[in-house]
């Protein structure tokens, strides 16, 4: 039996401010703002097991948001079900797709696999754009009052808050958990070096579409909480490419291929991006694209060769430190 | 039966034929030195005995299996080792990680894995906590051989392993080869200093242009007329043979 350590302060003193946050800043916006902040967290996590551990910079990840956002408003449009029904559909679909995708682009390297993840996420905007039977441009409405507590439909933001924060501590929870067994080590190594770890024996098309597979599958949770809170989706919040460009830039900001650099990258650009938001009173995605370019552009300025690099060199950097001292 | 038999391999760049109706053979506990110049193709014919490159003809058999359209994967599982002639560690990852991704292949459990580990980071005298970021070339070749042998193989193909190491530390890598063989692994060993090819190996095979022109004892090999005029052709004597 493994002993159970106690868990470290910074991590204890994160779930306490976390777990609290809502109840100390009772006020709408502020707790709108956590909304946003976890959901941020949750979806760059999701990406960061394909993206960031395993190294397959995916900037297509809206296509499982937008399927586990799409997916519980359908059947509630079509049928009436609760939301609640809809969600471990769309988590199917996702998996679905992702085996489909995953099969031929896995096969490609670097800068070829994010630009086939892109075209593929791009064509599935514009085809449900134009898909009346999804609602096409207009897109889908849910429920507008809740007739149960499996609607997910409530007036305050609290218990969306904690729902929330219960699927970022599951999702950080299963990242830790294969982050220290072999399919971890798997996904570092094919990362590093796909011809070495090959050589070792590593199933490397297997494991990257496990990694696919897994991530694809909280992505599209993620959508689904995103729709079950702001009881809509179009074309553009459910598989626009600023969704995907999102998951990207905020786990490279704080860290990909690392458990909390997600959740690091939405502390800081979320609140930046509401900020702004009402600063400039509803400048709406134009800003945000205007915010995220800028990020990009100062990623690419000092990493050109991908956005993931830059913590990776900030990491040799504090290796050589730590080496050097050693 | 050998352990190894490749059949008339031959792998092809375009036009250009790096392996050429290669005929090589290993036994069983066997350690062989495979020389031969600069371009001589003995890296690819390790990519394609590997499972890296699959040949353009010809067929390879290890342990009455033909392995020849396997892949690198496959060749891992069966008992095929190998290191990369230019290291291929992980570098972010420390070097007992590093090791621990060949431990993986037989041992899925991570405390398993991690034991298995530390006995070849201890076996190859390297330092568990180190980044493979800061080992030299040296130490990298090292950390891939360790790495290797964490996978268990019964055929070990070592691309110039020993290359770049002072006197010392020559003499401590010969050491850990012969041990190696001890413990009972069939080696392949491609390598340009002489000294080592003449101490490790009871055989030699020489590679020129794609296919083996000689082969016998390191003795016979250095006097054979074939093989000085390889070398005298190309890079110079086998002695002075080495990499730039
Ligand atoms: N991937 C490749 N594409 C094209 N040509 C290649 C490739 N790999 C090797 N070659 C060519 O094939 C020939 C054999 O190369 P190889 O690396 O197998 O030689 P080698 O015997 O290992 O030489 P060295 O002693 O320099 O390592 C060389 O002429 C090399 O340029
Ligand atoms: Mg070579």
């Amino acid at each position: 039996m493994k002993k159970l350590a106690a868990p470290p302060l910074g991590l204890t003193l994160l779930a306490v401010g976390l777990v609290l946050y809502p109840l100390l800043f009772s006020d709408a916006f502020y707790r709108d703002i956590g909304v946003t902040f976890l959901l941020a967290a949750i979806a760059a996590s999701a990406w960061n097991i394909v993206g960031g551990y395993a190294g397959q910079i995916s900037v297509g990840h809206s296509m499982f948001f937008g399927i586990g956002a799409y997916t519980p408003v359908l059947f509630y449009t079509l049928w009436g079900w609760p939301p609640l029904v809809g969600i471990p559909v769309g988590i199917l679909l996702s998996l679905a797709l992702a085996a489909v995708i995953g099969l031929p682009t896995l096969r490609l390297s670097g800068h070829y696999f994010s630009m086939a993840t892109i075209a593929v996420a791009e064509l599935i905007r514009i085809l449900v754009g134009t898909w009346n039977f999804v609602g096409a441009a207009i897109g889908l409405q849910g429920p507008a009052r809740g007739r149960a507590w499996w609607d997910l439909t409530f007036r305050s933001e609290l218990p969306y808050y904690y729902i929330f924060l219960v699927v970022l501590g599951i999702v950080l929870a299963v990242t830790a958990t294969f982050e220290s067994r072999r399919f971890g080590y798997y996904v570092r190594a094919i990362k590093a070096g796909e011809r070495a770890a090959k050589s070792l024996g590593v199933p490397v098309h297997w494991t990257k579409m496990q990694a696919l597979l897994l991530s694809a599958a909280f992505t599209s949770i993620a959508g689904s909480l995103y729709v079950v809170k702001t009881g809509f989706v179009d074309p553009g919040s459910g598989f626009g490419i600023l969704v995907s460009v999102q998951m990207v830039i905020v786990a490279a900001l704080g860290g990909a291929g690392t458990l909390y650099g997600p959740l690091l990258g939405a502390l800081i650009l979320i609140p930046l991006q509401t900020a702004t938001n009402n600063w400039l009173g509803g400048g709406g995605s134009g800003l945000t694209f205007i915010i995220y370019g800028g990020i990009i552009v100062l990623i690419a300025r000092f990493e050109p060769g991908g956005l993931s690099e830059l913590w990776h060199r900030l990491l040799r950097k504090r290796w050589k430190r730590v080496d050097a001292t050693a | 039966m050998p352990l190894l038999d490749a059949q008339n391999v031959s792998k092809a760049f375009g036009r250009f034929r790096a392996v050429a109706d290669a005929d090589f053979a290993v036994d069983q506990g066997e350690i062989i030195g495979l020389i031969g110049p600069n371009g001589a193709g003995k890296s690819t014919l390790f990519n394609c005995l590997a499972g890296d490159m699959v040949p353009n003809a010809g067929r390879i058999i290890f342990d009455g299996a033909d392995v020849t359209r396997a892949s690198a994967e496959a060749h891992a599982r069966v008992g095929i080792g190998r290191t990369f002639q230019v290291p291929t560690t992980f570098e972010d990852m420390s070097v007992l990680d590093n090791v621990m991704v060949g431990a993986f292949l037989r041992h899925p459990h991570r405390d398993d894995a991690r034991e298995q580990a530390r006995r070849i980071v201890e076996l190859t005298g390297l330092k568990p906590d180190q980044r493979a970021r800061s080992l030299g070339t040296p130490g990298r070749k090292r950390l891939e051989i360790a790495r290797v042998l964490a996978t268990d193989p019964r055929l070990l193909l070592l691309d110039e392993s020993l290359a770049g190491l002072t006197p010392g530390e020559l003499q401590d890598a010969i050491a850990l080869v012969r041990r190696l063989h001890e413990m009972g692994i069939t080696i392949v060993i491609v390598e340009h200093i002489m000294e080592v090819i003449m101490t490790l190996t009871k055989r030699v095979v020489v590679f020129n242009q794609g296919h083996v022109i000689a082969s016998g004892t390191p003795e016979e090999v250095v006097a054979d007329e074939r093989v000085i005029e390889a070398y005298l052709g190309r890079t110079g004597t086998p002695e002075r043979g080495s990499k730039p």
